[in-house]
């Protein structure tokens, strides 16, 4: 009795979901207001918007002279975090300035994090550079650093505006949503059919890229078919599966598999190379480079959207060292950042790295995470 | 009798620590600050707190291995307390603390009753209560305490950080305890010939039981101290804090084997450790200095 029960409350669910599923329209974005980008690639108008980052107590004069930097990563010993190391690093040489040592947990640990933090708060550094583990926890270790007259600064993964001065925001959703649909247009045509391969319908990031990017379709490439939206829940295999139940479903119309965890773009890129299919269905999607060198020295895929780490890391640099200088002060739009020329702030006190980096076969060896 | 006083080990333990110090203050003129032998001090009280009562245990001819997840259980109830069942924090501390002290004295009675060798008992539940404590949090964290709970752990009371007071006074009682009371004197016994100890009339079974509920206690107020140093919650904390511990312990002069070891031994062993950990990463810093 009990299962029968079961099996068809499963099997209700499970049509209801279907049933779901044929409303087309659900594409497994979010109910947030949307702000698709100009398809020209126009910069978009920047809102004004008050400082909301705080501010360090009695800092001393530090213009020109050399900075006892820090930069404190989630953890130390990935790809990732090492080219964010070497682009703080680079900018260090640069400038010439600022001696810079990266330390940081061995594992992604919060609680690690904040008692090295809370170490080099007394070893006397001037400066901060940080990836928060958890945005709420750090932000009293952050604040007793500004409290010291300590400069801060985030990247890769804020925490509470208040506790640090500025933080480097690698890449806005709009702007990974229009590059997505850029590069995937490019592959497919104006008018190919596509699918996509997300976390969950409720992840944040995820639902806020496909909010942005059914909006930017729309608005740019409005003959594209958005065929559907699929959950795959981070996972390796259900990922893969999803990718190739697409492909069985949809046939000759489905031209392209947009992945939007950097698991789902590998598992498609797999389904499709597995089907044979490469060339006739386009992968595109956010990945890391290491694991989807192999699909596109293959040339299965072209183009593989994230942001440039090392970069982020250079201008985390650049903006903690104008931050010293006082060139960056709150209420100024814009940060000279070296190599990377003028970089626009946003949110308050957020400074945009620039359009995300498109990962092809002509860059992607150059990179190891 | 006079030589052998200067060569205890204790004596020969601080001079060694005051020699690193030293010799550390020259790596780097921040070391020997004010500012940074108080911060040292805040980071050494969440394993001070469980090397003091481990010295109790050890010397027993005990150990507890449990203490490491005595406080990430603790952690994880203050924040289920607090967070999911709304209750005002004081009573979540004070509930998570009594919670942390009933897994010591869970320990204790699965040692006495049940004649389990600590080893054994304590590497068991050291597994059971990081179980149960991963089980409620579900690897999710608890943070946004109110400002008011980190004068705790990050706070200061005239000038000495707050955590740094608690760990002073209970360094000082447990001292006087094993030092010059009987129910010091009966743990030495217990630890040099429990037998013996036994057949001469000492309560052991019950001395034991409450030492290992002393240690549970004292992991659960390392708990609470940590939740407020780090703001945070996680089920994880703690880990491989026993072994921290337990080193303290063993080279500040306890007998692994029971029967002699001083709170005294213990703290100076604490105290070089820290001074150790944290003076060795200063060199590092220094060297990316420029040379001019």
């Amino acid at each position: 009795m009990h299962k029968i029960m079961i099996t068809t409350v499963l099997s209700m669910s499970l049509a209801a979901g279907v049933a779901h599923a044929q409303q087309s329209s659900w594409t497994g974005g979010d109910d947030l207001p949307t702000n698709p980008l100009a398809c020209d690639g126009t910069p978009a108008e920047v809102a004004a918007m008050p400082y909301d980052g705080g501010t360090p107590t009695d800092a001393p004069d530090r213009m020109g002279k050399t900075l006892t930097v820090v930069d404190i990563p989630k953890l130390v010993g990935i790809g990732y975090f090492s080219a964010t190391s070497k682009g703080i690093a680079d900018a260090a040489a640069e400038m010439g300035t600022m001696d810079v040592k990266t330390d940081g947990p061995t594992r992604a640990n919060i609680d690690d994090q904040i008692t090295l933090i809370d170490n080099y708060i007394t070893s006397g550094v001037d400066g901060i550079l940080y990836a928060a583990n958890d945005p709420v926890a750090i932000a009293p270790v952050l604040k007793k650093a500004l409290a010291a007259g300590i400069n801060v600064v985030g990247y890769d993964a804020n925490s509470e505006p208040d506790s640090r001065q500025w933080f480097v925001n690698q890449a806005q959703f709009n702007g990974i949503a229009k590059s997505v649909i850029d590069n995937l247009s490019d592959e497919i045509g104006e008018d190919g059919a596509f699918a996509i391969v997300t976390s969950t319908f409720t992840t944040p990031n995820q639902a806020r890229w496909i909010a942005e990017m059914a909006a930017y379709q729309q608005k740019c490439h409005p003959d594209m078919e958005w065929l559907e939206t699929v959950e795959a829940q981070e996972d390796n295999i259900l990922s893969f599966n999803q990718a190739n139940t697409l492909i069985n479903k949809y046939g000759p119309d489905l031209k392209g598999i947009v992945g939007m965890t950097s698991v789902a773009t590998p598992a498609a890129a797999d389904a499709v190379t597995q089907a044979g299919l490469c060339g006739s269905v386009a992968v595109v999607g956010l990945a890391t480079p290491n694991a989807m060198k192999p699909y596109v020295e293959a040339d299965c895929v072209k183009s593989v959207v994230l942001w440039n780490p090392v970069d982020l890391g250079y201008a985390a640099a650049y903006v903690l060292r104008a931050t010293a200088d006082g060139t960056l002060k709150p209420g100024d739009t814009s940060v000279e950042a070296g190599k990377l020329g003028e970089l626009s702030v946003i949110n308050g006190s957020e400074v945009l790295l620039g359009a995300p980096f498109v990962y092809n076969k002509s860059n992607i060896n150059n990179f190891d995470f | 009798m006079h030589i052998r006083k200067i060569l205890r080990h204790e004596t020969i333990l601080a001079v060694l620590t005051v020699i690193v110090l030293i010799v550390l203050s020259f790596q780097s003129d921040r070391f020997f600050t004010v500012d940074n032998l108080l911060n040292q001090g805040r980071l050494m009280t969440e394993v001070g707190l469980i090397a003091i009562m481990m010295t109790f245990v050890i010397a027993t001819g005990g150990i507890d291995l449990s203490v490491g997840s005595i406080v990430g259980l603790t952690a994880i109830l203050m924040g289920v307390f607090w967070k999911n069942l709304g209750m005002p924090l004081p009573a979540a501390m004070i509930l998570a603390i009594i919670s942390g002290t009933l897994a010591g004295f869970g320990n204790g009675v699965i040692i006495t009753r049940f004649s389990v060798p600590p080893l054994i008992a304590t590497l068991a539940t050291l597994a059971l209560y990081r179980g149960i404590a991963e089980g409620i949090s579900q690897a999710r964290s608890v943070r946004g305490y109110p400002d008011w709970f980190y004068v705790l752990g990050q706070g200061e009371f005239a000038g000495v950080p707050t955590q740094l007071w608690i760990l002073l006074v209970v360094a000082v009682v447990s001292a006087l305890v094993l030092g010059v009371t009987r129910i010091g004197r009966t743990v030495y016994a217990i630890g040099f010939n429990e037998v013996a100890a036994r057949f001469s009339g000492l309560p052991v079974d019950r001395t034991k039981l409450a030492i290992y509920t002393a240690s549970g206690f004292a992991a659960a107020l390392a708990g609470v101290i940590f939740v407020s140093r780090v703001s945070t919650t996680r089920s994880d904390m703690g880990t491989g804090l026993e072994l921290d511990a337990i080193t303290a312990v063993v080279l500040g002069g306890t007998s692994i084997y029971g029967g002699r070891g001083t709170i005294a031994g213990t703290f100076i062993a604490l105290v070089l450790i820290q001074g150790l950990k944290n003076g060795l990463s200063w060199p590092a810093l220094r060297e990316k200095e420029p040379s001019c």
